[in-house]
């Protein structure tokens, strides 16, 4: 099976080097956190992946597609979700998601029965003609996760969906996502929760002074930290205390 | 948007247009006074129009030069409002992570901001224009439509203009300081062509400059033809002129959507052209903020303005409009130069105190944290007051200086520096009392917080500066 995301000698540096020479494979099908400490080049990373950021140095392929050589095709496939939800204020989330759904080229008759699905699923249909000024950012946060599912992207990669979130949004986000991995597609998120990254991830990486130390199962992480039978975050802390 | 191919240069231009034009909006009141006021104007404009309807309106150099000149003024202005409508959409809208990430050419995006910034233009200066022009084409003169296609061709020139200065910008200082730079470029090129008028005629005595700049046009043979009558040969609807100005927009605005896209994509890429990031303060020291209240409070406001070089220019702009004020009080000869530079220096304590208080004030960061710390509100307020006095002392004394040594008056430079001082003072204490609160980043719109506080602080800048004028007047 083609991987979801082949990552290989990726580097970035701003002021002084974030990324330096990460390799990553990530699997179809499942659902990956992507952990480290504060800085550690999660979000450049990410942002590299979706064409966002231009790396220094490295290879980035989405599905067999060769992201840098060709982005438009990469990104037809791809989906993104920043940590601040980057919405219109003065559109509706029915325009919104119709907007969303114009710049992927969808048929305007698919995206209309996509969009009416998505909110009823969100439990966000009675405010479809509202415009979003005036939501709350949980609110915000669902109307921009349903603009990223909209053309149905294979590989959706999310920074930090659940901050700010209640605890009612948080788990709706979360089902969300699940549900999206059961249809097979491939989510990569970024998160600071690690109770999350340890009920939900399939598979785990995490990143610190700008290569990937570690990656594998819980369990996998577990062994390689020595840490059996404790949590998550005593493996995180273990695994990045050196980086 | 069923009609236009979805994710199209077409369909994104018209979102974006559709973007702008909600935003300019207004609720209530507001969306009532505004359309009563665009009737009123319509009405107006078919009045001229009827009265017009018989009267041939024929071309001539004279009308010529004037429609150049007003079109270069207009392309100034445009390509302002180009730069700061450039300035916000790529570094304030926070949508180019989207667009971006859809499987879109950039030369596409950019090229649908561009339509954006152009259709405002058009918008915001078709307001004062086509409700008159319109009227008059309809009832008799035709040929005056081409005043539309002038500002079409203007919109699209000042649009391509505006967003390559502020590419070039980036390109050059990085995001955070073009926006600074690109603030101060577009005000100094909005008055750069009224100041450079008053300053190369400052010896033509009290003729107006703008007088004697259209007579020397008219005896070099301006308007008549070539080039310099193109755009009133174009605003008459003549054909060919009207083609030269559209292909030159076109020209514009296309050439910079291809020249520009890397810049535009690298830019983004490279750095993100959102303002986040973090950045040294130097050689920062905590020990101002132990030292009592009133030490505490400069030392923030100090720091923070220091640290915020587009708010600091922002507030030397204002300096900057009251030039051609000061210019045309010197224009009498020697013997207005002391009292016109008393009048200005309680008009510049009066601005800076002003903005100082506000932004001490009314732009607190902060407030609960200063509402809740266990100190007299009052007290904090007076420290903020005297920390925005303390700001604006230096750049205050410098016309008092002035009076002193190039007016060789000792006396008016005291008077001066009293009426600087207490003009100074209530003013910021109108500020203090009257201005609504708002953020930082808003000190540009603040007036539209509290409009009374904005006239009685000119009110004051009239009464103390005209009282030290005339008083500097009389003592000689």
């Amino acid at each position: 099976m083609t991987e979801a995301l082949r990552i290989r000698g990726l580097a970035k540096a701003f002021d002084k080097p974030v990324i330096t020479g990460l390799d990553l494979d990530i699997a179809g099908g499942q659902l990956y956190a992507l952990l480290g400490p504060n800085g550690a080049g999660k979000t450049t990373t990410l942002r590299m992946v979706t064409g966002l950021t231009r790396p220094d140095a490295g290879s980035i392929e989405i599905f067999g597609v060769n992201a840098l050589a060709d982005p438009i095709a990469a990104k037809a496939i791809t989906a993104w979700l920043p940590d601040e939800p980057m919405l219109y204020d003065k559109l509706s989330p029915l325009e919104y998601l119709a907007f969303v759904a114009g710049l992927w080229r969808m048929d305007p008759h698919v995206a209309s029965e996509e969009a009416e699905r998505l909110l009823h699923w969100l439990d966000l249909w009675e405010q479809r003609d509202t415009r979003c000024e005036n939501f709350s950012r949980g609110m915000k946060q669902k109307v921009a996760l349903a603009a990223a599912l909209i053309h149905d992207p294979k590989l959706l990669i999310l920074d930090e969906p659940l901050t700010g979130l209640d605890a009612a949004m948080a788990r709706s986000v979360k089902d969300a996502l699940r549900e999206q991995v059961e249809r097979g597609k491939t989510v990569i998120v970024t998160t600071h929760i690690l109770e999350v990254a340890e009920r939900m991830a399939d598979r785990i990486g995490i990143i610190g002074g700008g290569k990937l130390l570690a990656e594998g199962t819980l369990d996998e992480l577990r062994d390689r930290a020595g840490t059996e039978g404790m949590t998550l975050e005593d493996t995180f802390i273990r695994l990045t205390s050196g980086a | 948007m069923t009609r236009l191919a979805p994710g199209s240069f077409a369909w994104l231009a018209r979102h974006e247009l559709r973007l702008a034009w909600r935003g300019r909006r207004r609720s209530g009141k507001r969306q009532v006074l505004a359309l009563v006021l665009l009737g009123l104007y319509l009405v107006a404009g078919t009045t001229v129009a009827y009265f017009l309807m018989g009267v041939p309106i024929d071309y001539r150099a004279e009308i010529g030069i004037g429609i150049l000149a007003a079109s270069v003024v207009a392309l100034s202005f445009m390509t302002t409002q180009a730069i700061l409508g450039s300035q916000q959409t790529l570094y304030e809208s926070r949508d180019l992570d989207l667009l971006l990430t859809a499987p879109i050419e950039g030369r596409v995006v950019l090229l649908a901001k561009l339509a954006g910034i152009a259709g405002m233009i058009v918008l915001t200066y078709g307001g004062l224009l086509l409700p008159v022009v319109v009227p008059v084409a309809i009832l008799g003169h035709p040929h005056l439509l081409g005043v539309v296609a002038l500002l079409v061709a203007l919109a699209l020139s000042a649009a391509a203009i505006g967003i390559a200065i502020t590419l070039a910008l980036a390109s050059i200082a990085g995001p955070r300081a073009a926006r600074t730079v690109g603030q101060v470029a577009a005000a100094v090129l909005g008055g750069a062509l009224f100041l450079v008028s008053q300053l190369s005629h400052g010896g033509q005595g009290r003729q107006s400059s703008f007088v004697v700049v259209f007579r020397d046009l008219r005896a070099w043979g301006w308007g008549e033809s070539g080039w310099s009558g193109v755009p009133g040969h174009a605003a008459f609807g003549d054909p060919v002129s009207l083609a030269i100005l559209l292909a030159i927009g076109v020209a514009l605005f296309t050439g910079t959507g291809a020249v520009l896209q890397r810049l535009f994509l690298s830019g983004y890429q490279d750095a993100g052209m959102r303002l986040s990031g973090t950045r040294p303060t130097g050689k920062a020291s905590a020990r101002l903020f132990h030292a009592g209240l009133f030490r505490s409070v400069l030392a923030k406001e100090w720091r923070l303005l220091a640290r915020d070089p587009g708010l600091v220019f922002q507030i030397i702009l204002r300096l900057v409009y009251l030039v051609p004020l000061m210019l045309v009080a010197f224009r009498g000869g020697g013997g207005l130069i002391a009292p016109g530079l008393a009048f200005a220096s309680v008009l510049v304590a009066t601005q800076l105190t002003g903005s100082f208080a506000w932004l001490a004030v009314s732009g607190e960061d902060a407030p609960e944290l200063i509402a809740v710390a266990p100190v007299d509100k009052a007290r904090v307020d007076q420290a903020k007051l005297a920390a925005a006095l303390l700001m604006a002392a230096p750049i205050a004394a410098l016309l008092p200086i002035a009076i002193a040594t190039v007016g060789r008056s000792p006396l008016g430079a005291l008077v001066s520096l009293i009426a600087t001082a207490i003009g100074g003072t209530i003013a910021g204490y109108i500020e203090l009392k009257l201005a609504k609160p708002g953020q930082r980043s808003a000190f540009a719109k603040r007036r539209g917080g509290s409009a009374i506080a904005g006239i009685l602080v000119m009110i004051v800048a009239a009464i103390f500066g005209g009282g030290a004028a005339a008083i500097v007047y009389f003592i000689g």
